[in-house]
Order: structure tokens, then sequence, then C-alpha cells
């Protein structure tokens, strides 16, 4: 019965001329989103791979030099892109994921696209999961609108009733027509997005499956709470235009209008610094000193405490070099800063995104957004476990290489130098990706919108059908 | 069998039927003549449990339709006055569709399509998307809906309109089978002439009254008309 009510509304899809001209759009932008994603992927994912194995041999082979300068030389650190990431670019564009590490300073990302877009990418980037996320919805609505109110209209739900047809095998046999209209799409763009994913490049392959799954279930469970709230005002709309209407209006609202009134939001309750304006305060808050004590006390403090260590009268007569230590002590000093301004900065991030996150229970595409970035590794949880990965290493590596100047220098000082062979000893970076739960485990929230998006659609549209009036 | 206790229907207080009384046999045809809004829909929109009751019942094989709504429609058929059917589909899918979801499943594409041509439905016809169908050729696919379904009560609403005389003829035929086989029918109709000649039963509704029931055989084509007109006048 429910089989035969789903292949009947498939099939009189399929012969709808107007239904085969949206699919193929649809179907197009998301193999041209696909395709373009792939591309994208590729030539970063290459870039990448070409600099991290440069990066290092640049390093070793920087000839003979003070390790001090060697600090200056600095190492960049790139942030590996999963597989994913080519179906959903995420932040990246905004964030960047190239970081040049060198002593003295915690620097900010490099190479942001964003940055030198124009205004066009305003709207937003065509990518696959902006398909899945804004246009397979309104698919969805335009396949579905008409099944309940329209065939009201029509006079067919009259006879249909008639028969004795239970109205739930009606309601859940339409919602298995829509879906099999869908999979007409969704099924080979997965096939071939699979196709993609398994032989793509990938920096890193961590929890790569079971990302790719859980991103699956996550987009089903998001286009399914569609499939129900469609069923539901088309059982109990008057006509199938005021279906139609009205849905348009919850589609405009849902993915247009509460996304960017959420963000909005989240900016006001949690505003953040431009560039600028925190380079500025950073610099303001390091030059007023920790609680008045500014760097030339601390660095007089902590001179007394090293010469009564050792018991000496003068710097001279230490068994170290004095310039090595005060290097890291430097370090030591401005990391605080660091500490407290990024950690700040961070915050107001997370904090906008975990508002977002909420707003997931009014509006679900901000759930899904959410939860696609998060798998596909490019969210700003992402963003910042690197950030602080890579930061932790510049602070190993610098603190590596004063150790060395402040140890074996001697009087030499700053006319001690060090060669390849011991360029080669530093410690590399490398970055620990997260896997799928740690990823997930951030976004409680959104997996909780979407699931009660899902759930209350699928009451709605049971209730629906069960109540709606036969003519 | 089909029966309605003092049914009636009120909308904001008027009423569109007024303590209907009938009873229809296995084997009766009992045609139902008014002018329009004389409550002849209402009263098969009420067997169909397509709105609610006022007051009174209307059973079906002796169960009431607010209670048993999917049980009472298994054991109906129904042919509205505007068949209405999914253009996309071809008569005979049309057809498949609604016997299947009518729960006659086990009853073979080639059963339906005899069906469909002996309903008058030429041929070509058969296969091709309902789109392309006239008025009268969607009420012939209607017919062939109801008699696959093999129930035991027929409602019908205006069911020959849009006919040509030849298969408003033959419809009549079919009925009188049907009447044969214990089928118990209740027609609503305009025409005086048909519901003579096919109908077992006569009953005249106006503003939501039967004010008149009768058996055909006791009454000519004459006196049923001066009746009619008397009523509708008076």
């Amino acid at each position: 019965m429910l089989l035969r009510i789903a292949r009947k509304e498939f099939v009189e899809m399929a012969r709808d001329g107007r239904f085969r001209i949206a699919g193929g759009i649809v179907l197009a932008l998301l193999l041209t989103s696909l395709g373009l994603g792939w591309q994208r992927h590729g030539e970063v994912t290459e870039a990448h791979q070409t600099a991290i194995a440069q990066e290092r041999q640049i390093w070793e082979s920087q000839g003979e030099k003070n390790p001090h300068s060697a600090a200056h030389y600095g190492v960049y650190a790139f942030k590996p892109t999963g597989r994913l990431a080519f179906f959903d670019p995420g932040t990246e564009a905004y964030t960047g994921v190239t970081v040049f590490l060198e002593g003295h300073k915690q620097n900010q990302f490099l190479y942001r696209p964003a940055r030198d877009g124009n205004t066009l990418q305003r709207f937003g980037e065509l990518t696959a999961a902006a398909v899945l996320q804004l246009l397979i919805p309104l698919l969805i609505i335009l396949l579905a609108f008409s099944t309940f109110a329209g065939e009201r209209e029509s006079g067919t739900l009259r006879q249909l009733l008639s028969l004795g047809v239970r109205r739930r095998d009606l309601a859940l046999g339409k919602a298995l027509g829509v879906a099999a209209a869908l999979g007409l799409l969704l099924v080979p763009a997965t096939l071939l997005g699979s196709a993609a994913l398994a032989s793509a490049q990938a920096d890193a392959a961590s929890g790569g499956l079971l990302r790719a799954l859980a991103m699956a279930g996550a987009y089903l469970i998001y286009l399914g709470s569609f499939v129900g709230v469609t069923l539901a005002v088309s059982a109990r709309a008057r006509s199938a235009q005021f279906a139609l209407v009205t849905l348009l209006a919850v589609w405009v609202f849902v993915c247009l209008m509460a996304p960017r009134a959420a963000t909005d939001l989240a900016r006001s309750l949690h505003p953040t610094p431009s560039a600028h304006e925190f380079a500025a305060a950073l610099a303001e808050d390091r030059d007023g000193g920790i609680q008045d004590v500014n760097y030339d006390d601390y660095l007089e403090l902590r001179k007394t405490e090293l010469l009564a260590e050792y018991e000496a009268e003068r710097v001279e007569d230490l068994p170290i070099n004095y310039n090595g230590w005060r290097l890291d002590v430097s370090e030591e000093y401005a990391n605080q800063f660091f500490d407290r301004h990024y950690a700040r900065l961070w915050d107001q991030f997370e904090a906008q995104d975990g508002l977002r996150q909420k707003a997931g229970f009014v509006a679900p595409i901000l759930a899904v957004r959410s939860l696609s970035m998060a798998l596909a590794g490019t969210d700003f949880s992402h963003f910042r476990r690197f950030a602080e990965q890579s930061e932790l290493y510049r602070r190993e590596l610098v603190t590596f290489l004063n150790a060395d100047l402040r140890d074996n220098a001697g009087p030499q000082g700053f006319g001690y130098t060090q060669t390849e062979a011991f360029w080669a000893e530093t410690p590399a970076f490398a970055y620990d990706a997260p896997d799928a739960g740690w990823a997930l485990a951030g976004e409680s929230a959104s997996l909780a919108a979407l699931l009660a998006w899902f759930l209350a659609a699928g009451v709605w549209a049971w209730r629906g059908a069960l109540r709606m009036e036969a003519i | 069998m089909l029966q309605a206790i003092s049914l009636s229907k009120s909308y904001n207080g008027v009423r569109a039927l007024d303590s209907l009384d009938l009873l229809i046999e296995p084997g009766q045809i009992f045609c139902l003549l008014g002018a329009n809004g004389a409550g002849k829909t209402t009263t098969i929109n009420l067997f169909l449990n397509f709105i609610e009751a006022s007051a009174g019942q209307a059973l079906v094989d002796g169960m009431d339709v607010a209670e048993h709504p999917l049980e009472t429609k298994k054991r109906l058929a129904y042919i509205p006055e505007q068949v209405m059917l999914y253009r996309n589909l071809s008569g005979l899918e049309n057809v498949e569709y609604f016997t299947a979801l009518a729960g006659r499943e086990d009853t073979s594409r080639d059963q339906l399509r005899q069906l469909l041509l002996q309903s008058g439905l030429p041929r070509e016809a058969i296969e091709q998307r309902v789109s392309g169908y006239s008025k009268g050729m969607r009420q012939k696919v209607g017919i062939v809906i109801a008699v696959a379904k093999r129930a035991g009560a027929l409602l019908l609403d205006e069911p020959t309109s849009g006919l040509d005389p030849k298969a408003s003829n033959e419809f009549s035929e079919l009925l009188e089978r049907l009447r044969g086989e214990g089928v118990a029918v209740l027609m609503a109709t305009h025409d005086l002439f048909r519901a003579k000649e096919t109908g077992t039963h006569i009953g005249i509704m106006k503003q939501g009254r039967l004010v008149e029931q009768l058996a055909a055989e006791e009454i000519g084509h004459a006196d049923l008309e001066r009746l009619y007109l008397e009523h509708m006048r008076g």
C-alpha cells in the first residue's frame, strides 16, 4: 500500500515537466558545486603538501646562523584540510589555514581568501553544502506543496479517501514518494561525491568515514524535517496556492532571514574587535604591564632571582649566556598577554557559534550548517584547535632555540652560530587531527535542534494528515 | 445496506439536511430527486463521513460511519458528479491505483483493461494520460473504479452527468446488473426519466427534507413529473 502510494507520487512528479526542470537545475548546481569544490580542494591540498614538504627543507637548510636569528627566520604551519572540506569549506575562507610562527609574537593567520573577495562573494560561495542546505529544501517545497492541498482542490482526495485508505498510509506513502524523487538527485550526487571523497588527496584522514556518515545522517534528518513541514502545511492549507505561499514564506524566514538575524544577534551579544583593534589592545595592554609591573621591572625582578640562584654579582659572571636567558624571559612575559587576548577573542567567537547552534531550534539550517562544518573539520572549533597547537609548537621551538643560546653560546653571545645538523634536531610540527567524536562533542545543541525539528515536523505532518478535511 | 436515522446537518444554523430517515436494502436503487441545494450531496457526504452529522446517524451495514470510518468506507463505492483523476497518469494507471488503494490489489491489469473497454472507453484512450480525456471519459473511468471495488453499497452523485445518451443507457444496465447482485444504491440525480427507469425507490427532497418517498412501480412518468413540480412550486 505504502509503496504503491509512493510509486504513484513518484511517477506523477517524474512526468511533470515543472518538476523535471526544477530537479534538473538543482542537480546541475549540485554537480557543479561538487566539481568546483573538488577542483579547489585539489589545488589547495596540493599546494599545502608541496609547501609542507618544502617548509621543513628550507628550515633545515637555512645555513649557519645564530639560533635566535633562526627564531626570527621562522616557519610556516599549515592547517591540514580533511577530505570533506571540498564539500563544505566552512569558515576557512575567513579564518585562514596558514600561520607564520616566529620568535616574540603570536601572529594572525595568513591567506584568508575572503579578504580579497569581491562583493559577489557576500552571497556565499557555491558549495555543495550550500546547495543541500538552501536549494534542496526549496525543491522539496516545490515537489510536495500540492501533495494534499492540490488533491483536495482537484477533488481526487475526496475519491481517494472514499476508498477507505488509512490517512497515515497516505501521509507516509507521499513522504516516501518525495523521498524517492529526491533520491533520484541525491543518490547519484552522493555516489559521485563518495567516489571523489575516496580518491581525494587529504592531509588528515582521521575519522574520515565516520565523519562522512555522520554528515550524511545530519543532512537526511534536515531534509526529512522539510518534507514533514511541507506535508503538514499541505494537509492543512485551504488551497495549493496558499500552501505554496506559506511554505515559501517559511523557507525565506528559516533559510535566509533567521541565519542573518542570528549572526547579527551573536555579533551584538558577543562583540569581537577588528584585527586592528585587537592588535592595538594587545600592544597597549603589554605596555601597561601585569598589575602595573612593566617588562623592564619584570626583567629586573627575574634577574635578581637569577643572580641569587647562581650566587653571582653580575650577569657576566653567570655560567649561562644571559641574553639567551633574557630572550626566554621576554617570551614568557609576552605569552601571558597573547594567551589572555587570544583566549578572550576566541571565546567570543565560540560564544557566537554557540548562540548560532541554539538558534537552530528556530531555524534548522543553522544547526545543520554548524554540524556540517564541524564534521568537515572546517568550523571555528577546528580552527582554534589548530591555532592553539601551532602556538604551542611555536613556543616549544622558540624555547628550544633560546635554550641552546643560553646554555651553549657562552661569551660568544649573538656571535654564536649553529649548523644544519642542529636545525635537523629541532622539533617538527605535527598537528593532532581530532576524530569524529571530538567534532560532534561540541555540537550537542545543533544535534538537539535538528532532532527536535525532525520530530516536530513528523508529528505535525502526522496530525495534519489525520485531521485534514476531505472536501 | 444503507440507513439514515434522523440524520441532520446544519451549517451556521441553516439546516442543509433535516431529520432524514432512509433505509436502502440490498438490491434496491434509491433515487434522490431535488433541486440544487436540496441536501442530496450533503446526504452522500454524510454517508462518506466527509462531514460530521449535527444529529442522527448514517449507517452502512449497521455500522455508524463516524465510529467506523475505515470499515464503512470499505463497503462503499462512490462516484462523484465530477470524477477527478491524476492528469499525468493514464486511464488504466488511474484505475489500477484507485483499485489497489481500495484493497483490491488482486485484480489484474487485464481485468481492469477489460472493465474499461466494457465501460465504453475507446481502446486507444486506455493507455493515454487522462489530461486529454473528456468529462464523459473521466466519468466512465470513475464508474470502472467503483465497479472494480466490488462494494456492497454504491453512492452516486449525478454519476451520468456528461455522459451521452448511449453511455447513460449502458450505465443504467450496469446498475440493473449490480442490483441483481444485491448491491444497495443511493443515487442523487436530476434526471426524472432515468430515476423512474432504473430506480426501485424514489425520494424527493426539498430544503433538506425528504418530502416524498415512493416505490418506482407505483407511479408513472407523467405522474412523477407532476408530483415533482408540485413539490418544487409549493
